[in-house]
């Protein structure tokens, strides 16, 4: 971990300050206001009830279950299989990212090991939901600022991506690709090419965003030292993706922990901004997006030949056992405790999923803001409802 | 965007964890917890499990926090040992809903890695994000009191997961600045995730998709017991 | 308002009131889960571009909305919102149900926390079915009910209750 920076140290006492001030002289009536649960602020059916007193919160309480829909319970009565098709639901930006670690837990279980070229593919398609996420928050952010065309671009831009997605896998949103041992195809002829061209696509579309977005004075304004996150309290909560790296903690279970997919066969950097502020999360995310097309394009070099899946049974009995595997996810660390009785329905999984823990630290985070500064933050922590609430 | 700067990723390959790490995680821990410490499991190269009475559930918390640099909360919740009389047979491909059975008798219990005494148990898990380690730490709930000490006094992310685990366990915890509802609605009642909160749906209607055969590329013999699909590139 | 009531409203202005209905149709986005990014897709993005089927997707408030696209999973919590926005939006009003949780639950079925389908609130127009529907499949609802629309016989909608103001 790196040491707080002066500048994250600055933004730190700034809102520490607040808080006092808020205490000393702007003592006024409160007020209760209630955003949500459908607000367009909060990207679905989030709701804070926010306590202010003048333009300040005092104290946020988000309430969430608005989405909740009880995946932990109802994976208890589907079979390995069904739970797949189950859990591409959850963090439906990216939805293929979501079967992964939950695969992975279960080749763990089962000792099975999947053939190199599909951890190759596999790879590759977890990098594209990743560029399919993100670009999305890209442009919303944008929109939390008061700009509506980069969302435009972000929902013109994605169609690339969802389209190669749907040519390999046959699902635009829902992939149900994955299989345990492998993958259920092969990629379809001419689809390498496709790809590189769209990751070329891709990195236009993120210059496009630097130059529109973020050397914008006004974006910058309502982002820089906003919502700042100290490694260590972003840890306490269990923050991770472009969230704890945006505060300078340099950690991506990419690099640190492969776990079966093939990140360390490929030359890329894990990026962190010191500053901790809603504006270095949207920095580290636009660079996660560049980083994301070139391992694509370098993996899409480098498929190997061979099959796409191991010999598994037919009827998929998972070995008893307990496993929890973790990747990265587009939204950060994203992972699955599956306990398996040896039956064909696990016995229970436990779903940790990345927004919920980037959520939790919002009454915290939002002591003190402004009432603009919650949209900023919000958007700048990025989450998606069904992730938060499963 | 020049003056923005990112902190040098280390070239050299991330220290792959081996038994000796997990090994001394386990002796440091076994050291400091004492008779606290009931049980383990140690996957070499995979994972560690530790089980701890409730008692020193806080305590542990503190200690791999401050002691060990285990620094980053990844979640707390529980699990229900009790074989469900509900849904799904657990040794067979039959939903007893669909024949319309009533609830099963209970079944003996068998927990999972590290042992168990009890129905429930809370387990949760911290990374230590500067060494990539990581371990699951499990506890006994006592039948009688469903409490368990909270840990939100040192990592203050659990807030949240304990009151999830609240709501879906039933699980109480000592110490828990506010255990509310978080998912439901305040009248719901019951604790879902218990393995006896019955899938009303699933039990008046069948579950239309109890075919759970599904081809595997490249597969052309119903009878294959493996199979193996084909690349074609 | 009279002849309307009456039913003797002539088939030509009915015909030309419903056209402007159709074409003109303010509609309320209820995005909740998958299916919202769809909507969005359909109604926010270069590709599909709702607006030149007349339908204006970004009205400032229910109260002034003719449509409502209820997309993603009702749960049982968020049903007392759905029907209230319902209950805020004006006559005449449609409601599109985008997707199988909104039609009937969908993957959820058996879920404790999920309202099998949003018809057991509202009343529904029509049903778009999918997981997630394509945004065209979407654009292919919102002309079914304009069609809807186009056929409606204003006299048969208000016959039989009269417009009682205290």
């Amino acid at each position: 971990m790196t040491d707080i920076s002066d500048r994250q140290q600055l933004g730190y006492i700034a809102s520490q300050a607040a808080d006092a001030r808020l205490n000393l002289e702007l003592e006024t009536e409160g007020m209760t206001l209630n955003i949500g649960p459908q607000h367009p602020a909060t990207h679905g059916t989030l709701r804070i009830i926010a306590k202010l007193d003048g333009e300040q919160v005092i104290a946020a309480d988000p309430v969430m279950g608005y989405m909740h829909r009880g995946y932990e319970k109802l994976t208890e009565v589907r079979t390995y299989p069904q739970v797949t098709s189950l859990i591409n639901r959850i963090d439906w930006l990216g939805s293929f990212a979501n079967e992964v670690p939950f695969i992975l837990a279960a080749e763990q279980l089962m000792e099975v090991e999947a053939p190199p070229r599909a951890q190759w593919i596999r790879t590759i398609l977890f990098e594209m939901s990743r560029i399919a996420n993100v670009v999305l928050f890209l442009g919303d952010m944008a929109v939390q600022v008061g700009a509506v065309t980069p969302v435009f671009f972000a929902f013109r831009d994605r169609e690339h991506i969802l389209n190669q997605i749907e040519s390999a896998t046959g699902g635009r949103f829902h992939p149900n690709f994955d299989r345990i041992g492998g993958l259920k195809d092969d990629l379809p002829a001419g689809w390498v090419a496709e790809t590189k061209q769209v990751m070329k696509k891709m990195r236009g579309f993120c210059d496009e965003i630097e130059t529109l977005v973020m050397g914008n004075e006004i974006f910058q304004k309502r982002t820089r030292g906003i919502g700042v996150i100290p490694p260590d309290v972003g840890l306490q909560y269990g923050l991770s993706g472009a969230n704890i790296r945006g505060s300078g903690v340099d950690w991506d279970v990419r690099r640190d922990n492969p776990n079966g997919l093939v990140y360390d066969q490929v030359d890329w950097k894990v990026w962190t901004h010191p500053d901790g502020d809603s504006f270095s999360r949207f920095w580290v995310r636009l660079q996660e997006v560049r980083e994301a097309t070139k391992i694509v394009d370098q993996l899409l070099d480098t498929i190997p030949a061979g099959p796409i899946m191991a010999k598994v049974p037919r009827i998929i009995k998972v070995t008893a056992g307990e496993a929890y595997v973790e990747t990265e996810n587009p939204l950060g660390v994203m992972g699955y405790y599956v306990i398996s009785k040896g039956d064909l329905v696990p016995y229970r999984v436990k779903i940790r999923s990345a927004s919920f823990n980037n959520m939790s630290i919002t009454p915290w985070l939002l002591k003190g803001v402004y009432v603009p500064d919650i949209v900023t933050i919000l958007g700048s922590l990025y989450f998606i409802l069904g992730d938060i609430d499963r | 965007m020049s003056q923005l700067s990112s902190t040098d990723t280390p070239t050299e390959e991330a220290e792959i964890a081996t038994d000796t790490v997990r090994e001394a995680m386990l002796e440091q821990l076994s050291a400091e917890l004492g008779d606290a410490l009931v049980g383990s499991h140690l996957e070499p190269g995979i994972d560690l499990t530790i089980r701890v009475t409730a008692d020193a559930w806080a305590q542990t918390a503190e200690f791999l926090k401050n002691g060990m640099g285990f620094a980053y909360f990844s979640f707390v919740s529980a699990i229900d040992w009790l074989p469900s009389p509900f849904g799904r047979d657990m040794d067979s491909q039959v939903d007893l809903a669909l024949e319309g059975a009533d609830p099963k008798e209970a079944e003996e219990m068998i927990w999972g890695l590290a042992g168990g005494e009890t129905r429930f148990q809370v387990f949760a898990r911290v990374n230590d994000i500067v060494g990539h380690r990581a371990l699951t730490i499990k506890a006994d709930v006592p039948a009688d009191t469903l409490t368990v000490p909270s840990w939100v006094g040192t990592y203050a992310g659990a807030n949240w997961h304990e009151r999830e685990a609240w709501e879906m366990f039933g699980i109480n915890f000592e110490g828990h600045p506010g255990l509310r509802h978080i998912y439901l609605p305040g009248e719901f009642e019951g604790n879902p995730m218990r393995k006896d909160f019955p899938l009303l749906a699933r039990r008046v209607k069948p579950w239309p998709g109890i075919v759970d055969v599904e081809a595997m590329p490249g597969s052309d013999d119903e009878e294959d017991e493996t199979d193996a699909g084909g690349s074609n590139d | 308002m009279g002849l309307v009531e009456s039913g003797k409203i002539p088939k030509g202005i009915t015909s030309l009131l419903n056209m402007s209905r159709k074409y003109s149709l303010w509609v309320y986005q209820w995005g909740l889960a998958c299916c919202a990014i769809e909507m969005g897709a359909a109604f926010g993005s270069p590709r599909y571009d709702v607006m030149r089927l007349g339908v204006i997707p970004l009205p400032a408030s229910p109260r002034q909305t003719d449509l409502v696209v209820v997309s993603g999973t009702v749960t049982d919590k968020m049903a007392p919102a759905v029907k209230r926005l319902y209950e805020q939006m004006p006559e005449p009003k449609y409601v599109i149900s985008m997707g199988s949780c909104a039609n009937c639950g969908g993957p959820y079925w058996d879920s404790y926390s999920v309202t099998k389908g949003v018809d057991q609130i509202i009343p529904v127009d029509v049903y778009v079915p999918g997981c997630p529907p394509r945004p065209e499949a979407l654009l292919e609802g919102i002309v079914m009910l304009q069609e809807r629309i186009q056929n409606e016989d204003m006299a048969a909608r208000w016959k039989g209750e009269s417009i009682v103001v205290d």
